[in-house]
């Protein structure tokens, strides 16, 4: 134990070498630029292989160009990009272990389904037996049996989508890279797409890399996600780490709806609101400090005005400003001095409903309050 | 004409769109109609300078010439037909299809590059580079040609530059070369411009899909950019093609006496050799040959889409 290193200590070193190089796609200061414009601007990022990692932001924020630089259709102005351990550099896309589905699926209108996804193999003069043996079993793998003969666009949506993921797969890519691949179908397609997807992935065991500006999208299907915004990679964690607990107001704001107040720490747990009310927080913020609470809708309820508050429990009392019926739920928008809040009410019996101009309380638990310092 | 009535007329449904179909069908005469007469300057205009003029050379094709050059109509044979087995008329044809072809392969060879580079440059320098492609179109085309003359001359600057090259003045006037040159200069525009169409309005991103599946740029080039390009292929090569095979002026001007091709040699049936059955024979051999190879080309090349 104390001269030689135990086998256990060893093994742990070893599989923490393991770890480090196996990361299927590993982004170091990442810094892109188109002429004054930057794109990108010091990204570091470490996909695990086999994980299913998403790329969430607003449209103009850098994931696709990020995205592109994995790929080799751009090259990072500075900053390195490795590939299961290996420098990409200058290596053109087409030596590069990654296969990407694009946006507008950029499938080949002169050939059929099967010459599409035959395309790769052939390009790496891959025999014609395994070729086959392998294209068929994609056509399969992608649910595109009987489509082999079509044009691109004799087919739907959809099935387009299947081709371009299909001609992908086929060249057992290490890395997928998806840039929004689901963006041009409807809804109902568009969600089970995402399951099916996601299936596929466990399956194929293949990392994935896709982006998105589809929070809900990228909440369904990744393993995590990484938050974009202005060229800056903004948080990375799990769907559940990402939206229970955001570090910035962009993410917060960006990743489903969130009610802002501005307060200030005031110690033990409490912070006082502009208004002078004073709610209970998580503890942790220094006295004096400004902060943000960010509450999510569907964590308030809506009480009658008179009721009192459990104990630890925040309590406001507003105006039911607006009341907007979705269906399975009801939103209202309460006015509160200064400030609205937004509360998200399930649509079931046992929660009841009022009216726009209905005086209410406005209740939550202090530990989901998100306190943001900025 | 959709009906708002609540109550529908007793038979039909109550959708309010169904219209009574022998009605529809005289909409659609009438818009016919209008069609008709809007197309009508167009069909009398071709009809009268185009068809006419064409039968009246059809015709003519199966006169007679008697010994003073005078064509009479009314004792028809099929002599002048018969005259294109001639080896003189093969000779010019064969040239003139070798000088053709040759014309067509420079100018895709120069203007595939060219065309491609004006459809990847900004919106801005593209607009630029279009104008500059149809400049020469400005100008007289016969002014131009004559242009050539002094530079293929004898003593035209580029005879000069190989004479002091030291390779000797550059004899080129009134060879095919100076006609291929001639051609090459006048049609360039016609393939130039199809190509640039074809190759604008192809998706720059199917390049990057077919680099990202493995294809290095040539192959990525011969897979998805060829084939998608090849209608301005085709339709640059038969704008290039067919009046280079019938040229006239060009070789009138650049190639001489010696380097007589069909366009030159029709016009000598009808003006020197005052043989009018001959000549109208040989158009309408040539038209037909060149329609249908035409046809034959559009139909291999638009294949691929």
């Amino acid at each position: 134990m104390t001269t030689t290193p135990s086998p256990a200590s060893t093994a742990t070193k070893a599989s923490e070498a393991l770890a480090v190089s196996t990361a299927a796609v590993e982004l170091a200061e990442v810094v892109k630029r188109f002429e004054d414009v930057t794109a990108v601007e010091r990204l570091d990022l470490r996909v695990p292989d086999g994980e299913f990692f998403s790329l969430l932001g607003p449209s103009g924020c850098g994931k696709t160009t990020t995205l592109r630089m994995i790929a080799g259709l751009e090259i990072p102005t500075e900053g390195s990009v490795r590939i299961f351990g290996e420098e990409m550099g200058l290596r053109p896309p087409n030596r590069r272990p990654v296969n990407t589905v694009f946006q507008s699926y950029a499938l080949f209108p002169h050939m059929t389904v099967e010459q599409n996804i035959a395309f790769g193999l052939q390009m790496r003069r891959t025999a014609a037996d395994e070729t086959r043996r392998r294209v068929a079993e994609v056509i399969e793998l992608v649910r595109l049996g009987g489509m082999e003969r079509r044009k691109p666009q004799q087919l739907s949506g959809g099935q387009q989508q299947r081709v371009a993921l299909g001609r992908a797969l086929v060249n057992q890519p290490k890395v997928l890279l998806l840039d929004e691949p689901l963006g041009a179908l409807d809804l109902k397609l568009r969600q089970a797409m995402q399951l099916e997807l996601k299936e596929l992935q466990e399956r194929v065991g293949v990392t994935f890399v896709y982006v998105t500006h589809d929070q809900e999208e990228a909440l369904t299907m990744s393993d995590r996600i990484g938050v974009m915004d202005a060229g800056r990679l903004l948080q990375v964690g799990t769907p559940e780490e990402i939206y229970e607990h955001p570090r910035t107001r962009m993410v917060a704001d960006f990743i489903g709806q969130t009610n802002f107040l501005a307060a200030v720490a005031q110690g033990q747990g409490e912070a006082r609101l502009a208004d002078g009310r004073t709610v209970n927080v998580p503890p942790g913020s220094t006295s004096g400090v400004a902060i943000t609470l960010a509450l999510r809708p569907e964590k308030l309820s809506v009480v009658p005005a008179g009721e009192p508050s459990p104990s630890g429990a925040n309590q406001l009392v507003g105006v039911v400003e607006r009341r907007v019926y979705l269906g399975s739920s009801l939103t209202y928008e309460v006015a509160l001095e200064g400030v609205t809040l937004r509360v998200r009410q399930e649509n079931t019996p046992s929660v009841a409903q009022c009216r726009e101009g209905d005086r209410v309380g406005i209740r939550w638990d202090p530990a989901s309050t998100t306190v943001l310092e900025e | 004409m959709a009906s708002t009535v609540s109550t529908p007329p007793t038979g039909t449904p109550a959708s309010g769109e169904a219209v009574d179909p022998a009605l529809e069908r005289a909409a659609e005469r009438a818009a016919a109609r209008r069609g008709a007469l809007l197309a009508l300057p167009g069909f009398v205009y071709l009809g009268l300078f185009f068809a006419v003029p064409l039968a009246i050379v059809f015709v003519y094709s199966f006169a007679t010439r008697s010994s003073t050059g005078r064509t009479i109509l009314g004792e028809w044979s099929l002599r002048s037909y018969g005259r294109l087995f001639d080896p003189l008329v093969g000779g010019i044809a064969w040239r003139s299809l070798w000088i053709a072809a040759l014309a067509t392969a420079i100018c895709l060879l120069v203007g595939y590059p060219f065309a491609y580079f004006i459809a990847t440059r900004s919106p801005r320098v593209r607009g630029l580079l279009l104008v500059g492609v149809m400049i020469p179109f400005w100008s007289n085309f016969l002014v131009r040609t004559y242009a050539w003359r002094l530079l293929l001359g004898s003593d035209g600057p580029l005879s000069q530059l190989t004479d002091l090259a030291g390779l000797g003045p550059s004899r080129l006037l009134f060879t095919p070369t100076a006609v291929l040159i001639g051609l090459v200069y006048g049609f360039l525009p016609f393939m130039v411009l199809p190509l640039y169409a074809a190759i604008e309005r192809m998706d720059f991103g199917l390049v990057e899909a077919a680099r990202d599946l493995y294809a290095s740029g040539w192959k990525a080039f011969r897979h998805v950019t060829w084939p998608l390009s090849r209608p301005g292929v085709v339709a640059g090569s038969i704008l290039v093609f067919i009046p280079s095979l019938g040229a006239y002026v060009t070789p009138e001007i650049l190639g001489g006496s010696r380097t007589t091709m069909l366009g030159s040699f029709i016009v000598r049936q009808f003006l020197s050799a005052r043989d009018w059955p001959f000549g109208s024979s040989l158009s309408f051999v040539v038209m037909a040959v060149m329609l249908l190879a035409t046809m034959v080309y559009f139909r291999v090349g638009g294949k691929t889409l």
